[in-house]
């Protein structure tokens, strides 16, 4: 307990949109093991900051991994080495006195880097927007319990709905792949009978709306469901293709 | 000015019938001509920018955050409450209400608590047609469970995660509108003053996160839905971002506000651990409901938890309230639990802690069944701690977690600037001086599913606008401020960071106005206040620019206002001779150490008037009236 | 049919198209390689059956046909995928690390499919486009198969065919959304089986006609 380590962060700095942007070196010493990777972060921008040099930006809030604010790549890996584990929840007692660490934005056409570590998601607003909904006005629903749904659907779409957005799955993903995050939106209302009526509208928007965004393709890699923070899994995206295929070629839908 | 509460006549089941029959209606062809700006897309933010597109109003969204989907309400854990009564274990709207009332140790009031009661059921309606995934049980019917303390189960919940999936619920349904273009998203934007034009909330000015830019959007009506602001103490529960800037600044333009002192302190919560901590992580309390609680008996015994013989173990819960044992409500155990550590009982390396055990329940029900309960909860305090509480007792500590200050608002939601609207967390409304669990998320659906669409309506209706461009003195004016603080914070240039400056009005506010206050402790605090304050404008360091995504300065403009909000809080607390509940005055605790109310001087809203820059506010006085429930010392032994 | 490109055309229906086209060439290797198995029993089967194969004339014409067909869809898509994928990351990591889901397979997609295409053209001229003479399609075989570089340059395809089916054949399912978890364990066996198959099927022929003839 109450270790403390040296740390060597080699982390990307970048002005604008349009600057270059480019690798600076920079040291994180005297790191409580007790920090959280954020906190150490914290800690580097002090100093910075009374250097009277910017401090690093990034994104993060509840930092308790549900917002889905923060991540960066570290190591090469989203959010870090740990398993199941959102930036903000990442301890420092993983690292070891000395690291050398690379600290890198999430990398993605879709993702334009905005400055330092932070990286303009909208295009997952985009596809929401799109169809990621149930189309209820306020005040027109029906008693609760009129529709039971099986628990284990219940589950299931609670598993999908746990997706907190953060976008590791598209910065993880050789291609930059979006579909993880999308089949979990479609998945959790494809497995609810509220969403059912409008299953196929909403599969072909939302692949639409992802494709337009400029996101690569699916090759199964599967590097998404194990870079994300919440576990979702790829079942969710051969559920995606299922109720896409049917929208696309047996629905009336087009 | 006397504060008119507009609560309505009649009965105190028929008067939300009875008011929305009352209030006009707006035309549903003149909607659209009508502009409402809604700041904050929270469950309140959200759900009223679906609500009012739906009804055809043109509405514009705004918030900080780089999604709505975002904003804090997304960290609620443990679930919402609704008067169901599926269980059919006795509850009903006025059971509901009851409870509400009382948990807010009579300072909420009736009309409003009981109007929330009632609506509840439709919220989850609601919620569960927009496939929200609530808890089911075997046949596929809604589960519930008993939460904070309360006798009977009607807490529905998503896991731990109730609040994302309700909050995500509400985004879904916000941007379906967006999509059909009624609803325009400003997201990265935080408003930094609010628009007053010949008495009327007109409007707002607002900086572009990313650009610097300073916004300025017109409309005919504003509501805030921007939340809480327990941040001012540095370390709470709540998400970084959470501020008072936006309902501060409607302060400071005419806006009361009210019972700024009440805040919640949550009892289980992981301790601090360090200097460098930026924030504090709730740990859900349905772990009450295993976990038991204990100190060792002597201070200062650093012996391991394991190693400490039962005998030599004080379960002091248990001890002082036979009754309700773990179970007794927040601020009662939050007290305790500081009690314990003042004596020098705390545990841990700070010795600010106290022991929750879960070695009985293992015993009793089996590692199987407590991980299946609380597996998620056991693995983040892992995951935190780097410990493994299935094999020594957590490590809790009481933190800020929620504010029931907030806006004065009118039973119709609207603020003392008319068009100026204020809901959820950001208001005061309906918690009184305590908030009971999962009452939150109620609340903020409640204004923005149900509330506002009926109440705002009357307001539009019967209200004449003048046409007012963003090109008028109001906005000129308002921009210019805005400008000015940015340029002053950025040219201090000064030796401290903004978060040492935060840190220690934090800390500040956790001694003297936080768990238990006392007269000497707050006007101390007030004084160290005044001094920080004035320290922060000479010596702080802002970094960087004001034309680009600059979060040093975002964070300075909401710390420079936590500097004077803290006063006002200070104030309030002053001014409140009494004890209620999450305010504490150690001047005025029963024999067994409750707060004493003083429901002859006390029984009111405390609401506070901007007077100027440099002056002390006026206290405006909105009293309560109890007749359907009846005043009485809260008890739990 | 604008339903129809719309479909085909988004990211969801180029893996469906991929996907079909795989299974199809996959079906194909197994009924390839059932044939080429003939060789062990020597030199009557194997012709019998290749004879078999050319009377059924314009059957086999249109199976021919069929597969050049699937092959340009499965290229020119395939090729498609690899430059949109491409596209969609700019700037690549300064590091980048696995999290445990890519493999050597699925790394290498393009790649294989690419070294698939060669070394299909080679075959083509090596065996099907060649002048025969007098010579049986046993005979053409063992003759190539008496040179060890051939020999060596086969089995080296057809680890290279392997590795594509490795990760195409479990890959194909959940493009077309038929994997499930109950069953993924399953098909992820018979991917790695119908990797093995190509490999040691194809690939030990040859070093068999090496040896025997
Ligand atoms: C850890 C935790 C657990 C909780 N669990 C429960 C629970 O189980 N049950 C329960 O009932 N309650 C719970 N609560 C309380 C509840 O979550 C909150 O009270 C509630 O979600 C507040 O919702 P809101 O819509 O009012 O505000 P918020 O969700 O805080 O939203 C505020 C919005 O305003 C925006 N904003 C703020 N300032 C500005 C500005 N100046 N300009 C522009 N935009 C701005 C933000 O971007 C955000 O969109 C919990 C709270 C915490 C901290
Ligand atoms: C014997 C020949 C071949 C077989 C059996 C075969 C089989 C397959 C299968 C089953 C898939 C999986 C489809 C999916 O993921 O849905 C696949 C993918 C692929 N194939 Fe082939 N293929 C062959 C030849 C080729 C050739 C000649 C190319 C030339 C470019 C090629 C390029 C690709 C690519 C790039 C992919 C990956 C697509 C992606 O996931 O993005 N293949 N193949
Ligand atoms: S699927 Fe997982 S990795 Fe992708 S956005 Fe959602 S939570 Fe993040
Ligand atoms: S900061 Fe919210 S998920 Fe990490």
């Amino acid at each position: 307990m109450n270790k403390t380590i040296n740390l060597t962060l080699k982390i990307w700095r970048q002005k604008d949109r349009s600057d270059k942007g480019r690798f600076e070196t920079t040291p994180a010493r005297d790191i409580s093991t007790d920090m959280s990777f954020l906190e150490m972060l914290d800690v580097v921008n002090e100093r910075l900051t009374l250097e009277g040099r910017e401090p690093i930006a990034f994104e993060h809030d509840c930092r308790e991994g549900i917002c889905g604010s923060c991540g960066t790549m570290v190591n090469g890996r989203a959010h870090g080495p740990l398993k199941g584990t959102s930036l903000c929840q990442l301890h420092m007692r993983h690292f070891k006195d000395g690291d050398t660490l690379t600290i890198e934005p999430w990398r993605a056409r879709a993702f334009p880097v905005i400055k330092d570590l932070v990286v303009d998601r909208s295009a997952y607003d985009r596809i929401i927007q799109a169809g990621g909904y149930v189309s209820v006005n306020t005040g027109s629903a029906p008693e609760a319990n009129t529709l039971p749904v099986p628990p284990e659907l219940a589950e299931k779409a609670m598993d999908a709905a746990a997706c907190i957005g953060c976008g590791a799955c598209v910065a993880a993903c050789p291609n930059a792949s979006a579909m993880l995050f999308v089949s979990a939106k479609i998945s959790q209302l494809a497995l609810l009978p509220q969403g059912r009526p409008e299953a196929d509208r909403r599969a072909l928007a939302m692949v639409r709306a992802m494709d337009a965004c400029g996101f690569g393709n699916c090759s199964n890699h599967r590097e998404c469901e194990n870079a994300c923070p919440k576990e979702i899994s790829i079942a969710n995206i051969a559920r995606l293709n299922r109720e896409f295929l049917h929208a696309g070629f047996i629905s009336h839908e087009t | 000015m006397r504060l008119d509460a507009k609560i309505p006549a009649g009965p105190l089941a028929q008067k939300w019938d009875r008011h929305r029959f009352e209030t006009k209606l707006v035309n549903p062809a003149n909607r659209r001509k009508y502009s409402i700006l809604v700041v904050g897309t929270g469950l309140a933010g959200a759900s009223a920018s679906a609500s009012l597109a739906e009804l055809g109003y043109d509405v514009k969204t705004f918030c900080i955050h780089d999604s709505p989907r975002r904003a804090h309400s997304i960290a609620a854990q443990g679930g919402i409450n609704a008067a169901k009564n599926y269980p059919n274990d006795g509850d009903s709207i006025w059971r509901l209400f009851y409870d509400t009332v009382k948990g807010g140790d009579f300072r909420a009031r009736e009309a409003n608590v009981y109007r929330l009661a009632q609506v509840s059921n439709a919220i989850i309606d609601q919620c569960t047609a927009q496939g929200v995934p609530f808890a089911r049980e075997y046949g596929g019917l809604l589960a519930n469970r008993s939460f904070g303390g309360a006798q009977l189960s009607r807490t529905f919940y998503a896991r731990g995660q109730t609040g994302q999936q309700l909050l995500l619920g509400a985004y879904s349904a916000m941007m379906r509108q967006a999509a059909a273009g009624r609803v325009h998203l400003f997201p990265r934007r935080e408003m930094l003053d609010l628009v007053v034009v010949n008495g009327q909330a007109r409007g707002i000015v607002a900086r572009n996160l990313l650009t610097g830019e300073i916004e300025r959007h017109a409309g005919h009506a504003v509501l805030l839905c921007t939340g809480g602001y327990g941040n001012v103490y540095f370390l709470s529960t709540n998400a970084k971002a959470c501020n008072v800037t936006a309902t501060y600044r409607a302060y400071k333009r005419g806006a009361f506000f009210a019972n700024p002192c009440f805040t919640q302190i949550h009892p289980t919560c992981i301790p601090v651990h360090g200097t460098y901590q930026s924030k504090l992580t709730l740990m859900s309390e349905s772990l009450r409901n295993d976990g038991r609680v204990w100190v060792p008996k002597t201070p200062g015994d650093k012996r391991a938890p394991t190693e400490i013989p039962e005998a030599e173990r004080d379960y002091f819960l248990e001890r002082k309230y036979p009754s309700f044992g773990n179970l007794v409500p927040r601020d009662v155990a939050s007290r305790n639990a500081k009690e314990q550590c003042d004596q020098g009982k705390g545990v841990g390396d700070t010795g600010l802690a106290v022991y929750l055990d879960f070695a009985d329940a293992i015993q009793r029900d089996g590692k199987a069944t407590i991980a299946k309960k609380y597996g998620n909860l056991f693995q983040m305090y892992e995951k935190i701690t780097g410990d493994d509480p299935y094999r020594t007792p957590m490590m809790i500590y009481p933190a800020v977690h929620y504010t029931m200050g907030g806006l004065w608002v009118d039973y119709n939601l609207m603020s003392t600037v008319p068009g100026l609207f204020v809901l959820g967390e950001a208001n005061f409304s309906d918690h009184g001086a305590n908030r009971l669990g999962a009452s939150a998320l109620m609340q903020g659906l409640a204004d923005g599913y149900f509330v506002i669409p009926a109440t705002i309506g009357g307001y539009l209706a019967g209200t004449r606008f003048e046409a007012v461009t963003t090109g008028d003195a109001g906005f000129a004016d308002a921009e210019r401020q805005v400008a000015e603080q940015t340029r002053r914070l950025l040219s201090i240039g000064g030796k401290r960071t903004v978060d040492d400056f935060h840190r220690q009005l934090g800390l500040t506010m956790w001694d003297h106005c936080g768990m238990s206050r006392t007269n000497a402790g707050l006007e101390r605090a007030r004084a160290v206040i005044r001094e920080l304050r004035a320290e922060f404008w000479r010596d702080v360091r802002v970094p960087g620019s004001a034309a680009d995504l600059n979060q040093s300065l975002e964070k300075a403009g909401r710390v420079a206002d936590f500097m004077e909000f803290a006063e006002l809080m200070v104030l309030d607390a002053l001014a409140r001779q009494e004890s209620c509940g999450g305010h504490f005055n150690e001047a005025f605790q029963t024999e067994e150490n409750e707060a004493r109310r003083d429901d002859q001087n006390f029984c009111h809203v405390a609401a506070w008037e901007f007077t100027g820059e440099g002056r002390d506010p006026n206290l405006h006085k909105e009293p309560l009236s109890f007749e359907n429930v009846q005043l009485t010392q809260r008890s739990y032994k | 049919m604008n339903w129809l490109t719309a479909a085909l055309g988004s990211s969801v229906g180029k893996k469906l198209m991929m996907a079909l086209t795989g299974l199809a060439f996959i079906g194909f290797l197994a009924a390839h390689l059932a044939g080429n198995l003939l060789m062990i029993a020597g030199r009557e089967a194997f012709n019998g059956y290749a004879e078999r194969l050319q009377s059924l004339g314009p059957i086999l014409q249109l199976f021919r046909a069929g597969l050049i067909g699937f092959a340009l869809v499965h290229i020119l898509t395939g090729l498609y995928l690899f430059l949109q994928n491409r596209k969609a990351r700019p700037v690549r990591y300064e590091k980048d690390t696995s999290a445990g889901g890519r493999t050597i397979s699925s790394r290498t997609m393009p790649y294989t499919g690419l070294l698939i295409l060669a070394f299909v053209v080679f075959h083509l001229f090596h065996f099907t486009w060649t002048d025969k003479g007098a010579r049986t399609i046993f005979d053409l075989v063992a003759a190539a198969f008496n040179q060890p570089w051939a020999v060596l340059l086969y089995a080296a395809a057809m680890i290279v065919v392997a590795l594509h089916v490795r990760h195409g054949f479990w890959s194909a399912f959940q493009s077309v959304g038929a994997s499930h978890p109950k069953t993924m364990p399953a098909v992820m066996a018979l991917s790695w089986t119908a990797g093995g198959l190509v490999a040691f099927g194809f690939g030990l022929l040859p070093f068999f006609m090496l040896i025997r003839y």
